[in-house]
Parts: structure tokens; C-alpha cells; sequence
């Protein structure tokens, strides 16, 4: 009886969850290459890194990875998900490295291994244009601020709002995209994001939103993330040393040109996060 | 709104309606097995049967598609996006449509049976000639019912990776900054497609035996 057996299944799997371990091949790089494809966990939801333009998905991130397929000799299946589901499917195995790119942070190195750096994440202010109550980053102190859904712009964002007089109104959203139609829609008054994202908002959108400049807190940057364990370590060594190639021949700073109007210099490793 | 963004709603509708359909179809395969299980004289049997309907019955859909999703690859299944989206919808979508059947079985009159009995039909007649065709008449309705809630639910399956009409709807509503445009299309798709399916139901009733009017 399937319906049964498939029962007894997730019963079990809940049982075993915790406990289990996964149930990839031993070597992850030699099973991603015995498929020939590379299997990458993304949002839809972040752009210029991965948005979908009109039915097709692009970004930095699209273009980046088929470099990194190139130098690895095969193809890259992509997986869209929503952003918090997307830590827990890399758990399960649902593919092999996320896109994203996260902000590297000491709690997200505890748990991940990142890749080296493909862009700063220093957090800044997205506002309507025209809106000047606004004009640097103090000035969000008890205002209404989106920021998305267990993000790390979240965390910086709450940090800087202790140290203002009064407490932002912290909106916590599924996906940016929402925030950004929101501030458009004049629901809120501005998203906290990091700033290569909401300049290239800004870009696409001139005449809606205007970028509060400086950005605000730490230093931070972006990174691809994969798994910590040996089964994933030889693929995890395989792209990191793909996109070094990538970043020294040059290929890197120009994806950056291409999508953030201006290349940045980023560390080849973040070993030690600022938060 | 251009051509173009209609026309990737409408390629996102045909993905709602394949894994609705399906999922409708193996759904209706697994509840006629549960119902004929919760209908046994075997305790046992009736016991599972409640089981599983108790559990996909209890439990949000959206809860049970990422249990699927990112529950099964620790015991070492490791199913795909769309197969993980229509396990969700068949097995919820099973559980309530059991119920359905169950209902339509037991609401054949006792009285035609006995009498079928009396002339002597053997139980397999009995059940193709007067239950199955009473039965499914009664229960015919729902199944047009559940049928459209499963398409509204397809809606939930984006968690899980499948790129669905309500998931195409949100990226494009975040790249064109134009919510009201878009959402108000796909909200007119959906309901064409209901639409459709509350038509051909009424159909197809129509011309189903059993019960007259």
C-alpha cells in the first residue's frame, strides 16, 4: 500500500531527523562531476545577483556560475527557492553550493564554509526619490525600515538602530523585492540592504528610489555558500580555486562592471567576519 | 502590461494545472484504497486508514511540502521540486477526497442493497451496479470541489522550488514594479481555469448513473 509505506516514510524521517546523516556520496566534487552538473540553491528574489528579468533568470550570480561551470567542466542546474527555505534544503541535500550570495558572518561561518568574496555587503538605505526627511543614515531613527526575512542586512540594521535615539521600525519581508514595491508604494519609508543591491535598484528605478549614502556599520562582503563536512570539502576546494582563476584573470571585476557599474576590491578569503 | 509578461503568466498557469491535475488523479488512486480500508471490517486496516487521514488532514500543506522536501533525503530519498510539490498535493488532497468517498460509500441506501441481495447479485455486482455509481454520484461534487481547491493550493508548492503561476507572479510584480497589473491577471487566470473545471463538472454530472433527479 504506497500511501501507507509512505507514511511509515515520514514517520521514520522524523524519527531519524537530527540524527541523520546525509545521504550524499562520499565525494561530492567526483558525484557532481560523474553527473556533469552542479546543482546551485538560489532566491529569484535579489538582484543584480539573481532576479528574474522578464521570465529569464539573470543576474551576476547566472553569469558567474557559468564561469565556474566552465572551469569545472559541467553544467549548473538551478534551484529557486524562498530565501529561508534555502539553508535548510542545502542541509538536506538539495544541491550542492547556494548562490545567494549571503553576507558573511561569524554565526553563518560556524555552520557554512564560504567562497571567496565576490562583493561587499556594507549595508546602506534605499529611499523614495524626493523624500528629504531622509538625507543620511541617522535619520531612519523611528521610522518605518524593510529589510528581509532572516538576512544578515536584519541583523545589521537592529544593531544600528540600538545606537539611535529612537528604535527603527524594523518590517521584516519574505523576499526584497516585496520591500522595494512597498517603499515604492510609500508603506514604508526606506529598505536597509546592502549597497551594490539598492544602487542597482536605484539604477533601474531612477525617478522612484535614491540611495542614502554613506552606507552604515561594518565592513561586510558576499559570498557563495556551500557545506562545512569532508564529503563536501574537495568541491567546495574545486570552486574556490575556480573563481580565484576567475577573480586573477580578470573575468571577476568585469561581471562586477557589468552589474554594480564599478568593480571592488574584495580579500580573496573573510576568515574573520566584523560581526 | 506587455504581451510578453501575459503570456509567461499563461506558461506558469499550464505548470498549475499539470501538477494539480496529476495530483487530483493520484490522489483520487490513493483515497479509493484508503476509504476501502477505513470501510473494512479489519480493524487494522481501518486504524492506518485513520492514521493517514488524520495526519494530512491535521497538518498544514505547506508544513507537509517542506517535511517532503527537506524531510525525506534523511532517509536517503532525495525526491525533486516537482515531485516533492505533487507527493504534497496527492497525499493532502487523498486524505480529504477518502473522507469524500467514505461518506458517498456509506450513504447507499441499505434498502437497494438488501434488495440487490434478494435477487441475487453477488457482491461484485452489487458493488459495480449499485454502490460504485451511487456512490460516486453523491460524492461527485466534492471531487469537483476539491479539485479547484487543489488548484488554489498548487499555489503553495513555490516553497519547494517549483516556479508555479503565483511564484511567476511575484517575480514578475518584483522586476516590473507593477503588483496591481499582475497579480490582478493571474488572479483573472485562476479563475478561467476554475472556472473551466466547475463547468466541465457540472458536465460531466450531468451525464453521470445513478441516482436520478
Amino acid at each position: 500500500m504506497k500511501a501507507h509505506s509512505l507514511l511509515k516514510g515520514l514517520v521514520g524521517a522524523a524519527f531519524l531527523f537530527g540524527t541523520a546523516v546525509s545521504a550524499h556520496a562520499a565525494d561530492t566534487l567526483a558525484a557532481v562531476k560523474a553527473a556533469g552538473t552542479l546543482k546551485v540553491g538560489t532566491e529569484t528574489a535579489f538582484a543584480p545577483f539573481d532576479y528574474i528579468d522578464a521570465g529569464e533568470h539573470t543576474g551576476l550570480n547566472v553569469d558567474l556560475f557559468a564561469e565556474i561551470g566552465k572551469e569545472l567542466g559541467v553544467k549548473i542546474e538551478w534551484v529557486a527557492l524562498p530565501w529561508d527555505g534555502v539553508f535548510p534544503a542545502l542541509e538536506a541535500g538539495k544541491f550542492d553550493v547556494v548562490a545567494g550570495p549571503a553576507t558573511i558572518t561569524k554565526k553563518r561561518l560556524e555552520r557554512y564554509r564560504f567562497t571567496p568574496p565576490i562583493a561587499e555587503a556594507t549595508i546602506a538605505i534605499l529611499k523614495k526619490a524626493g523624500d528629504t526627511t531622509i538625507s543620511k543614515p541617522e535619520d531612519i531613527a523611528g521610522k518605518k525600515i524593510g529589510v528581509g526575512k532572516a538576512t544578515a542586512q536584519l541583523d545589521q540594521l537592529k544593531e544600528f538602530s540600538e545606537t539611535l535615539p529612537t528604535k527603527v521600525d524594523v518590517r521584516e519581508y519574505p523576499a526584497f523585492t516585496e520591500s522595494y514595491a512597498d517603499l515604492a508604494a510609500g508603506r514604508i519609508a526606506g529598505v536597509a540592504n546592502s549597497l551594490p543591491n539598492i544602487a542597482f535598484v536605484a539604477s533601474q528605478r531612477k525617478g522612484t528610489f535614491e540611495v542614502v549614502l554613506p552606507p552604515f556599520g561594518k565592513k561586510s562582503y558576499f559570498g557563495f555558500i556551500g557545506l562545512k563536512d569532508a564529503d563536501h570539502a574537495p568541491l567546495m576546494d574545486a570552486i574556490d580555486a575556480a573563481m580565484l582563476k576567475i577573480k586573477a584573470d580578470g573575468r571577476m571585476a568585469e561581471l562586477q562592471k557589468k552589474w554594480f557599474g564599478a568593480s571592488f576590491d574584495t580579500p580573496d578569503a573573510v576568515k574573520d567576519p566584523a560581526f | 502590461m506587455s504581451i510578453k509578461l501575459f503570456e509567461l503568466l499563461l506558461q506558469a498557469a499550464i505548470y498549475t494545472v499539470t501538477i494539480s491535475v496529476v495530483s487530483i488523479l493520484i490522489g483520487f488512486a490513493i483515497a479509493i484504497i484508503v476509504s476501502a480500508m477505513l470501510l473494512s471490517r479489519q480493524r487494522l486496516f481501518a486504524l492506518q486508514a485513520r492514521i493517514f487521514i488524520s495526519f494530512f488532514r491535521g497538518v498544514p500543506l505547506l508544513v507537509q511540502l517542506l517535511l517532503i522536501y527537506n524531510l525525506l533525503p534523511a532517509i536517503g530519498i532525495n525526491v525533486p521540486s516537482i515531485v516533492a510539490a505533487i507527493i504534497g498535493l496527492s497525499l493532502c488532497t487523498a486524505a480529504y477526497q477518502a473522507e469524500n468517498l467514505r461518506g458517498g460509500f456509506s450513504s447507499v441506501p441499505a434498502g437497494l442493497v438488501e434488495s440487490a441481495e434478494m435477487v441475487g447479485m453477488t457482491p461484485v455486482q452489487i458493488f459495480r451496479r449499485i454502490k460504485a455509481p451511487i456512490a460516486l454520484r453523491l460524492t461527485f461534487p466534492a471531487l469537483v470541489n476539491e479539485a479547484i481547491l487543489i488548484l488554489k493550493a498548487s499555489s503553495l508548492v513555490s516553497v519547494v522550488g517549483v516556479i508555479e503561476l503565483t511564484r511567476m507572479a511575484q517575480d514578475l510584480a518584483g522586476s516590473t514594479f507593477l503588483p496591481l497589473e499582475i497579480f490582478a491577471s493571474a488572479g483573472l487566470i485562476y479563475l478561467v481555469i476554475n472556472w473551466i473545471v466547475a463547468l466541465a463538472g457540472g458536465l460531466i454530472e450531468r451525464s453521470l448513473p445513478g441516482v436520478p433527479r
